[in-house]
């Protein structure tokens, strides 16, 4: 770290919104990912105006910032690639007035996902996305990773309920985009800023839309002899017209893990649990939660239990939600992939994870948002024995290749960061790797934005020339 | 699909000086049936004479400033459905495919891609260009929810495709969405893959006397419309829900949707707030004015005979003070000449001038029809 650069950031933000000793440099090395990195500096802003200010003094003295939430983040886009500024906005978790007439509220990035939604209760209201880490993870995190949620099925991801933000871009200017009306003129740079894992800018308030509590929910418990039994049984809801809000899946692994865990009634003898969950108008949830029984029942479902009471309901998501923190009870480490492949091949990714776990010999548990294809499957390791790290790796790298050879991408919900940046190449050819370079060349010119995220090195290659007149025409 | 295309008699270039594509400029139009062909046309056109001008259906041609051209480029040729994965939710088409013929497609095995209600003449690619909603958006959300992937061509030949076949996805930036309301800016939209829904099981129209009052009762409908003299509520789900909803609103239901039609005039022009401020909006427009007002949304769609320029200006403040937009549709020349089309641009203008700029080079397709005439 420049020293110069430490000692006017002191002086301009104050010693307890700058940490800089070993162990602090340590602690925020890491996001929840594999990678570790060093930063040169951790920053505490507090506000808009703070964060400008880091922007434009790092940006003299030539050091590239890096954003941070909660560091819940799975790819590394957290992490330091060098001895750059680490600005941690926990310290901006601001909730503002609630817009109960328009259904939005302001808040600043170190908001927690939880928080908001406890916020908006007494208002009948709702913030969509719900991530599993939803008790830790920042709005700033879920805006920089597009984060979903077992609910994001029938609601969408965060970028459907941003509505408006602010940013410090790289040059340290303060900028609005978007706003409470639909369709802000122009091109939608709003939309672009969402999963840009602060390679764009620095968000610093959200504008983000609320949604009405569903006068009712059913929340149905569903078991299986076979994991296609269930996959079967997702496809039969979504083609008989019913989009569930939710339609999360676990294996036989997880769930033995999440049961041993949480006690949340799950059925440890069966290869697929299948929690749906539907919501509306109090005299459609009944007949919605039969339909979904009665194809269930079809597909071989030995177990359909429909909650009947709230704390069952919050029971089985408890369950479902701690399922990270169940396989704890396994192993000292775990790595959470996160991929995603057109509904349609569920099954056939299914078994190739097996298949992959058993070459690798690492555990594998997989839980996933069935309903859009989106698969975690969870590796359960000891990182201490000599070869486990490689052997991990090299499950994971042969994971995303499965995934994007049935047609998959790959990240649905938790981003590119570092860990998947030199994948960019199985999903993008030459010309559009060179178009992800033009975005970031276009708002952060200079690199001084999460440098080494998102776009491989010299993905910037297609700068054609004016080919020649090819003689005269009409 | 029906393909409707002039001959192409231009030579090498495929270019057509038998009729222009919008009927009306005399420009030679270039009708290429492939993204390669597109690629190459544009890349290969001489300089000087290489100003491109999408056209699709021609429905939303008033739109953003004008465009001078030399060449149109018609996307009649690029007419495939590409890919239909009816249990995956997703579509793939190019960008000429009509509106109507896809979804009636999509319709036979109950599913939508909840494009505009009524579309005339429109195509997908230009409901995707001018980021068009349709009346549904306030259950589904905006079109740019459901553009999963994009495949844009640049004039310098570049084949762009972004996104993914998956209905969720957080790889690399989104660029779909950026192309969907860019006006052809960042490249022409070749083809898209777009997420799709099944169409409910039942639905209704619901009169109703106060859209305001309709939408504190209902839970979340398809959407709730007021036009001059007569409001309703739209809604759609199973059997059971649907009923139950009708009976809370208190009001006899007629099955299915009864949608309004587009308010028609020689100035049309859309009013954009949010929702909350939708009202005030309504209450100041020209008694003489058709309207469509989306409430929930914040939107209403306006089509006049003739306007004052003061009057509309005033209502554009309005607009623009409440953090919206006063946006033109369509205007004869008196008006387009006289009153901007966009408005203030927003504070991103620069941002956007730098993505464009790298995404079209020279600036060469639907050259100033964007804010800030870039």
């Amino acid at each position: 770290m420049i020293p110069s650069l430490e000692l006017e950031l002191r002086r301009r933000l104050g010693d307890e919104q700058v940490a800089s000793d070993p162990l602090d440099l340590y602690v925020f090395g890491k996001d929840s990912g594999l990678v570790r990195g060093e930063p040169g500096l951790v920053v505490f802003p507090r506000n808009t105006t703070e964060v400008a200010t880091i922007m434009c003094l790092a940006g003299r003295h030539g050091v590239p910032v890096v954003p941070r939430g909660s560091g819940t983040g799975l790819a590394g886009g957290a992490v330091t690639t060098g001895p750059h500024v680490l600005l941690v906005t926990t310290r901006m978790n601001r909730i503002g007035p609630v817009d109960v007439e328009n259904r939005c509220v302001w808040v600043q990035p170190g908001v927690i996902n939880l928080d908001l939604s406890i916020h908006t209760t007494p208002f009948g209201l709702h913030y969509a996305p719900d991530p599993s880490s939803q008790s830790v993870c920042t709005i700033g995190g879920n805006v920089a990773n597009n984060s979903g949620g077992p609910h994001c099925l029938a609601e969408g991801t965060t970028v459907n309920h941003v509505l408006a933000m602010e940013i410090v871009t790289s040059d340290g200017d303060v900028l609005s985009i978007g706003g409470p009306a639909p369709d802000p003129t122009g091109l939608d740079i709003r939309g672009l800023m969402v999963g840009s894992e602060g390679t764009l800018g620095i968000v610093t308030d959200v504008l983000v839309n609320l949604l009405p509590n569903p006068p009712a929910s059913r929340t149905i418990l569903l078991a299986f002899p076979e994991v296609q039994n269930a996959a079967a049984t997702v496809s039969g809801i979504i083609a008989n017209g019913l989009i569930p809000a939710a339609l999360e899946m676990m294996d036989q692994p997880m769930t033995i893990a999440v049961e041993r865990f949480a006690n949340a009634g799950f059925p440890t003898e069966s290869a697929a649990v299948l929690i749906a969950e539907v919501t509306g108008h109090p005299s459609a949830v009944d007949a919605e939660a039969e339909l979904v029984r009665r194809l269930a029942v079809s597909h071989r479902a030995t177990l359909t239990r429909i909650a009947s009471d709230e704390a069952e309901r919050k029971r089985i998501w408890l369950g479902r939600k701690s399922a990270f923190g169940a396989i704890a009870q396994m192993n000292p480490d775990y790595y959470l992939h996160d991929t995603v492949v057109p509904r349609t091949r569920l099954v056939e990714a299914i078994e190739k994870t097996y298949a992959i776990s058993k070459r690798h010999d690492i555990p594998m548990l997989n839980v996933f948002h069935a309903g859009d294809g989106n698969l975690h499957p969870l590796m359960s390791f000891d990182a201490s024995v000599p070869g486990v790290m490689e052997r991990v790796d090299a499950a994971g790298r042969d994971l995303i290749e499965m995934c994007v050879a049935i047609g998959g991408s790959l990240s649905g919900e938790h981003g590119i960061g570092m860990e998947k940046r030199d994948y960019m190449h199985l999903v993008f050819d030459e010309m559009g790797l060179d178009a992800q370079a033009r975005i970031r060349e276009a708002l952060d010119p200079d690199g001084r934005l999460n440098p080494g995220k998102i776009v491989p090195q010299g993905s910037r290659c297609f700068d054609f020339g004016r080919p020649p007149p090819v003689g005269a025409w009409v | 699909m029906l393909r409707l295309r002039p001959t192409a008699a231009g030579g090498g270039l495929g270019l057509s000086l038998a009729s222009s594509a919008d009927g009306v400029s005399g420009l030679p139009t270039a009708t290429p049936e492939t993204i390669e062909e597109a690629a190459g046309l544009m890349a290969n056109l001489p300089a000087g004479r290489d100003r491109i001008r999408i056209h699709g259906g021609g429905s939303h041609r008033g739109i953003g400033y004008p465009v001078t051209s030399d060449v149109i480029l018609s996307t009649s040729g690029l007419d495939r459905v590409v890919a239909w994965e009816p249990d995956d939710l997703t579509v793939v088409v190019e960008a000429g495919v009509l509106v109507e013929e896809l979804e009636q497609m999509l319709a036979s095995k109950g599913q939508t891609a909840l494009l505009a209600e009524q579309p005339g003449t429109g195509t997908v690619g230009g409901a995707i260009a001018t980021a068009m909603s349709g009346w549904r958006r306030y259950r589904y959300g905006p079109i740019r929810d459901r553009v999963l992937e994009t495949t844009l061509v640049s004039s310098d030949g570049r084949v762009v495709t972004a996104g993914g076949r998956v209905v969720k996805n957080v790889t690399g930036y989104d660029i779909p969405r950026l192309a969907t309301g860019s006006l052809g800016a960042m490249g022409l939209i070749a083809q898209v893959c777009l997420k799709l829904w099944p169409v409910p099981q039942a639905s209704a129209t619901v009169p109703v006397e106060s859209p305001e009052e309709a939408l504190e009762v209902a839970y979340r409908p398809l959407a709730v419309l007021e036009t001059r003299g007569s409001a309703a509520v739209f809604l759609g789900g199973t059997p059971e829900e649907v009923a139950g909803q009708a009976a809370a609103l208190d009001a006899e239901p007629t099955t299915g949707l009864d949608w309004p039609d587009h308010p028609a005039g020689a100035v049309r022009f859309s009013v954009r707030t949010p929702p909350s401020s939708l009202r005030s909006i309504v209450d100041r427009l020209d008694p003489g004015w058709r309207y469509l007002a989306q409430f929930g949304v914040g939107e209403v769609t306006v089509g006049a005979g003739e306007v004052d320029l003061e009057e509309l200006g005033e209502l554009r403040g309005r607009a623009e003070s409440l953090g919206g937009a006063l946006v033109m549709l369509d205007a004869p020349p008196s008006v387009a000449g006289a009153f901007d089309p966009w408005g203030t641009p927003p504070p991103s203008i620069e941002i956007q001038r730098r993505v464009v700029n790298l995404f079209d080079p020279g600036r060469r397709i639907n050259r100033g029809i964007l804010p800030g005439r870039i």
